[in-house]
């Protein structure tokens, strides 16, 4: 009497199947979830690496004077701005309040403070009042063209007064960049404009870790 | 004329007249239209009262044949309107400039995207208040289209 063919299942390598599908499953979910966290973050700012803390100033607020070392133990986020600029400030200032907002808590720890790169028509009243239409932590100084200038230059900040045609007075072309200074004073990360407060957000807690 | 004949005719016409109507409900609720131009997605960004000047972004489609451009516009919350464009200089500033020529083209069958970091209309001299919810009224004056006047809402993008 023969014994019964065993069907192909019982084989060896059937049995193995299940064990190498489960592996696999195993191996994808490691890689989906856990490789990830273990790249190093990808930065939508430039990284800068500066040995000694960013140059200080001191600015006037609508509180009185503001030194950029006043804040050292937190981060610093440094925007050059004004308030007669219509499109670029509102949105860069409305961005960096939705990624505070997105980075929950520890956002307490990050300060913003927009310089006015327009010193004659900004003063602090109105600087107090316009910066913290968008978030009322946010500070806004200035102060004479020549002590704005000093502020700016060591950040790499051009700025420059055009005329304009028309009823807008004049403009004040600048860079719009959002100059993020560590806890201990030095300038870590250049975020460019229009970056978006979902990158901006990203960026500024891997800095708070 | 057959009875069939009949019915098939005033279901055709019940048919465009409840099409008619879909299209001219929806249209009124969405966006704007004056002659072949059409206004959607109109928004201006919330903006403290003491800052002078505000933006208002939308996408014009115009669905005409003929080439047309935005080339003015009024609204009671500004004193004055202006067409805008923010860009980066050479100097990796951002800067501002009237739009080419005082004029927005829009195509015909093309659209022009009025967005911030680009082209926007810019509202000089705020008279009203610009916070979010706020309905303010602009009137778009366009070379082959003439005037169309939106309510534009403030709010966040």
């Amino acid at each position: 009497m023969t014994d019964l063919q065993e069907s192909p299942r019982s084989k060896p390598v059937g049995r193995l199947l299940p064990v190498v599908l489960g592996i696999t499953v195993v191996l994808a979910l490691f890689a989906w979830l856990v490789l990830p966290r273990l790249r190093p973050h990808q930065f939508s700012g430039t990284v800068l690496q500066s040995e000694v803390p960013a140059a200080d100033f001191t600015l006037t607020s609508a509180n009185g004077p503001v030194s950029l070392s006043d804040y050292r133990g937190k981060l610093v986020v440094l925007y050059f701005g004004y308030t007669f600029c219509p499109d670029v400030c509102p949105t860069t200032l409305s961005d960096v309040n939705r990624a505070l907002a997105q980075i929950g808590d520890e956002a307490e720890d990050v300060q913003l403070i927009m310089i006015s790169v327009d010193p004659a028509r900004d003063d602090p009243a109105k600087l107090a009042e316009y910066v913290e239409f968008f978030n009322p932590t946010f500070v806004g100084v200035t102060g004479t063209d020549d002590e704005v200038r000093s502020a700016a230059t060591p950040f790499g900040i051009w700025y420059e007064a055009h005329d304009e045609e028309g009823a807008s007075g004049y403009l004040v072309d600048h860079v719009a960049t959002l100059n993020v200074i560590d806890r201990e004073g030095r300038l870590k990360l250049v975020i460019g404009y229009g970056t978006g407060a979902d990158a901006i957000a990203a960026d500024l807690e891997y800095m708070l870790r | 004329m057959y009875p069939e004949g009949q019915r098939v005719k005033r279901i055709t016409i019940s048919g465009a007249l409840a099409g008619l109507s879909l299209v001219v409900a929806t249209t009124a609720v969405s966006c704007s239209r004056a002659t072949g131009i059409e206004v959607s997605e109109a928004w201006g960004r919330p903006s403290p009262s003491v800052a002078t000047a505000g933006a208002f972004f939308m996408t014009i489609d115009n669905g005409s044949p003929e080439d047309d451009a935005l080339i003015g516009a009024r609204s009671p919350a500004c004193g004055a309107v202006e067409l805008h464009e923010s860009y980066m200089n050479d100097e990796g500033a951002m800067a501002m400039r009237p739009a080419e020529g005082g004029r927005i083209a829009i195509p015909a069958g093309g659209s022009a995207v009025l967005e911030p970091g680009g082209l926007h209309v810019m509202c000089i001299d705020k008279l009203e208040d610009f916070s979010e919810g706020t309905e303010l009224e602009l009137s778009l004056h366009f070379e082959q289209a003439g005037d169309l006047t939106l309510n534009v809402e403030i709010r966040e993008p």
